[in-house]
């Protein structure tokens, strides 16, 4: 019996050490055929610090509503309000950033989002309605309320009745010297060294202060849900509610924290749409954005980091799809060539299953990157939900959610 | 030695139901003391109050002397006292040490969990008490008993001096509760008190120090073990003479009512289950069926009731194959089941009683009136059920969830027989329920056999197929090895048989 404990731990240490590496390796391996690619088809855009920037513009979005999506699920509670909660957002950053600059922008969308979070909070928690209707309800009262208030307050300032006035936005930083080095390595032609300082530059070049502020809440929540009291609250809120308030966690006191965060994040997510990624409110700007968020909470297996992943790789389609259409059909490639490699590596780990399916995937992608030069965009949008699809598929027994993800809990009436 | 924990006169009503009344208790430092009683009787409730989860409506407790009064488990565990749920409290997606220290965190400035720290208290309170458990090891990957072990953990790393422990044995297999006793032993070796809620009465005289009876919300007894057995304890529970168990004997009848024949089963992915069995029950018979589990009951029960089909042979019920027929034809063709897991296939658990009384019969009158359901007829029976199996509920509109697992299963035994079936499958009719209800269901399904029907009894008990049966098959690997007369077998040879011994 320790002999199989002692096992067990050998193990998880071995893993521990290793994914770093692994990382490292998959990084470079991805970096190499990207390089590759970009030589035989000329798709010059693929590594550019121009595409690496403009993927995380579209990435901090998604990101914030997949990290609010996290922390309401974390706790139990799924939120579909996440798309009102970034049109509250938009609206609300845009006016604050018209008032007084667009930090206070920031902040009144903090303070507003919570705020909407709390409201879904008390109407699912406390009074226990359907989290689906209660989210839906919020989407549809953040879309007309955002009309209403513009109507009343953009419209006399030199707006629209869909759109604000221009605001200002948050400072940008320029790494000096770095920048500029990478970008003349980018400059100079050599293969995968040259393809890595494009991507590189295009994080130091012009980055604005909220995208940097933003980022730094992906190991923040990590480090407050894995590591501190209320994170191991809000997480055993999720998994067994019952244990938690036997053992005298404040279940509901918790859940309404983690939802006041969640519309937090949401929130933000929007002001960085209407403050960063386009110096005006305008109705529709979110664009879905909120549901994809919830969708990247899935491919990211309830992680911070795993949400991460999942916002670049829709962030990054979105980015290739704006900038030069003709660069996905080079990305086609990318994508053919790396399922081939995965397809050689599930076979040599004798997964035949996934093998046969990932070498299906391949050659349908292949097929359609001979035969069809121009990409239709329809099929772009798509992809990314294609591969959380194709995520849940291949990986479903490995995803965690939260054990009492969506499960109303009601707590024990006093002295009863 | 002196009480350390002192119950006196504790009074506790919920609309309609008196669950505790004058309730007395004196509990003594370093022992294990057994509460015993049928399901019902109010060990619970006073289990709920000495915890601080529901609060008396009168009398007093007293801990090392001193009054107290609990007004939510925080403040018993602040006292020392910890329960160890029957129903584990646990979540499978985090470690055992999350698990843990839930609640009782040991943090730094800003609500940092100190993870070393706590790691290194759980590893020495493990240690101490001899409870095999890996800090870091995820719930999900643990058994049964290692969860126990975790929930005990739990009690501990609070500091508790008392330990309540809820039916501990209902969910282990028997090495898993030889593990426990031995943990126990060794928590009250280190001047612990273990206050043991059971109605498993073997299990009680081997490991209680005393032993405290109640009967329908009261204390009624306290004995100690070596003062006492078996017999006197189940009749302290139940306040009366357990009733003869065999108390009439007829010739069964001769027509067929159950007729397999050369019947196989085969899984999907191709372990043959049952290989050839024949067997035949009559009107007026209990067919016992006896054999260590896991030997193909489970698969012959899901045959005849069509669950799963033959892959060879055939079944037929009076004269009909049913080999192709589906669950409902056969149900509605006159068969009751009372299934082995009464929550999983037997009840909608959070459904009203009166609903679950149309489980089974929603295609049939009288609870079915065409297309509807006959809601009026639903309700009569059900009431008619509760009082005469006895079935202690508050009203028939409370969830199932809401009954103790032996009024559940009379419920089920009730509704299985209300139609008077001419065949009743009854999978472990009282697994797990108190020795009163058992009584109950055993003179059903003995009035039902005189009454003619015929009844195939698949149990583990072998009191149960002793006292039952007319005929005791017995299985064995899938085969049926043995008929045998009940009469003229004694026990010794029934357990040859079922390990696939011949016998001489």
């Amino acid at each position: 019996m320790s002999a199989l404990l002692n096992n067990v731990m050998k193990n998880k240490v071995v893993r521990k050490f290793a994914s770093p590496w692994r990382l490292a390796l998959l990084v470079a391996l991805v970096l190499i055929v990207i390089s590759v690619v970009r030589r035989i088809t000329g798709a010059n855009d693929l590594t550019s610090a121009g595409l690496s920037s403009a993927t995380l513009r579209f990435t901090i979005p998604l990101l914030m509503a997949g990290l609010g999506g996290l922390w309401a699920e974390r706790a139990g509670v799924i939120n579909i309000g996440l798309e009102g909660m970034m049109i509250a957002g938009t609206w609300i950053g845009a006016w604050f950033a018209f008032l007084h600059g667009p930090w206070i922008g920031f902040l009144a969308a903090a303070i507003g989002g919570a705020l909407v979070g709390l409201f879904h909070g008390i109407l699912v928690v406390k009074i226990g309605i359907d989290q689906a209707v209660s989210g839906l309800a919020i989407n549809l009262l953040a879309l007309g309320a955002a009309r209403y208030l513009s109507g009343v307050l953009f419209i006399p300032n030199g707006g629209d009745i869909s759109v604000s006035p221009m605001v200002q936005q948050p400072g940008y930083l320029t790494v000096p010297g770095i920048s500029s080095w990478l970008l003349s390595i980018n400059g100079k032609n050599i293969i995968i060294l040259s393809d890595a300082a494009g991507v590189l530059a295009g994080f130091v070049t012009e980055i604005s202060w909220a995208t940097i502020f933003l980022l730094i809440t992906v190991p923040l929540s990590t480090w407050i849900l894995w590591r501190t009291r209320f994170g191991l609250r809000l997480r055993f809120c999720g998994e067994n509610p019952i244990a938690a308030e036997s053992l005298g966690v404040k279940v509901y006191r918790t859940r309404y924290m983690a939802l006041a965060i969640s519309g937090m994040f949401a929130s933000l997510g929007g002001a960085y749409l209407s403050l960063v990624a386009s110096q005006v409110y305008r109705e529709g700007q979110t664009a879905g954005r909120g549901f994809i968020g919830l969708a990247t909470v899935i491919f990211g297996n309830w992680r911070p980091s795993g949400v991460l992943a999942g916002s670049v790789l829709f962030g990054l389609t979105d980015a290739l799809r704006v900038r030069q259409p003709t660069s996905i059909h080079a990305a086609l490639l990318v994508i053919v060539i790396l399922g081939a490699l995965f397809v050689i590596w599930s076979i040599t780990r004798g997964r035949m299953k996934t093998a046969s399916i990932t070498a299906a995937a391949a050659l349908f992608i292949g097929f359609i990157y001979i035969k069809v030069p121009i990409i239709p965009n329809e099929f772009v949008t798509f992809f990314p939900n294609l591969a959380t699809i194709l995520v849940l598929v291949l990986l479903a027994q490995k995803l965690k959610p939260p054990a009492m993800l969506a499960v109303p809990y009601r707590e024990r009436e006093e002295g009863h | 030695m002196s009480a350390i924990v002192e119950i006196q006169g504790i009074e506790k009503k919920y609309p309609g139901v008196v669950a505790n009344h004058n309730v007395n208790l004196a509990i003594k430092k370093g022992e294990i003391h057994a509460i015993i009683g049928e399901n019902g009787a109010g060990k619970s409730t006073l289990m709920k109050i000495l915890y601080g989860m529901v609060m008396p409506d009168s009398g007093t407790i007293l801990v090392d002397g001193k009054k107290v009064i609990f007004k939510s488990p925080q403040d018993s565990i602040a006292l020392g006292i910890g329960m160890v749920h029957q129903h584990f409290m646990l979540a499978d997606n985090a470690s055992v040490l999350e698990n843990v220290i839930l609640g009782s965190e040991p943090t730094s400035f800003g609500g940092v969990i100190q993870v070393d720290a706590a790691r290194a208290k759980l590893i020495e309170i493990t240690k101490n008490y001899g409870l095999d458990i890996n800090p870091d090891q995820l719930v999900a990957e643990l058994g049964v008993g290692e969860r126990q072990r975790v929930e005990i953990a739990k009690v501990l790393y609070r500091g508790a001096q008392i330990l309540i422990l809820d039916e501990p044995t209902a969910v282990l297999v028997p090495q898993e509760v030889d593990e426990l006793f031995r943990n126990l032993k060794d928590l009250t070796s280190h001047g612990l008190t273990i206050i043991f809620i059971s109605h498993k009465l073997d299990e009680v005289l081997s490991i209680a120090d005393d032993i405290s009876v109640m009967r329908a919300g009261t204390t009624v007894a306290s004995v100690i073990p070596s003062k006492t057995n078996k017999k006197e304890l189940a009749e302290l529970m139940v306040g009366r003479e357990l009733p003869k168990r065999r108390e009439v004997s007829t010739k069964p009848g001769l027509e067929k009512i159950l007729e397999i024949k050369d019947a196989t089963y085969v899984t999907p992915d191709h372990r043959e289950i049952l290989h050839g069995v024949s067997l035949e029950v009559h009107s007026g018979e209990i067919l016992g069926v006896a054999g260590v589990e896991g030997n193909g009951q489970s698969e012959l029960i899901e045959m005849i009731m069509g669950l799963v089909k033959a892959s060879s042979g055939n079944v037929s019920i009076m004269g009909h194959d049913i080999s192709d027929s589906s669950s409902r034809e056969i149900r509605d063709s006159g068969v009751g089941y009372i299934p082995q897991d009464r929550q999983r296939d037997g009840l909608l658990m959070s459904a009203p009683l009166w609903e679950n009384r149309i489980l089974g019969h929603q295609a049939t009158a009288p609870m079915a009136n065409g297309f509807w359901l006959n809601k009026a007829a639903a309700k009569k029976d059900s009431e008619r059920i509760v009082v005469d199996l006895d079935v202690r509920t508050p009203s028939i509109n409370v969830m199932a969830a809401a009954l103790s697992g032996g009024n559940q299963q009379k419920f089920i035994v009730g509704r299985e027989m209300a139609d008077k079936p001419s065949l009743l499958i009854a999978a472990q009719p009282t697994r797990g329920v108190d020795v009163g209800a058992q009584a109950l269901i055993w003179n059903q399904l003995i009035e039902a056999r005189l009454a003619g029907m015929a009844i195939l009894l698949i149990s583990a008990d072998l009191d149960e197929l002793f006292n039952l049966s007319d005929r005791l098959a017995v299985i064995s690997g899938g085969k049926i090895v043995a008929v045998l007369d009940p009469d003229k077998t004694t026990p010794e040879q029934l357990g040859l048989a079922m390990t696939g011994e011949k016998i001489a």
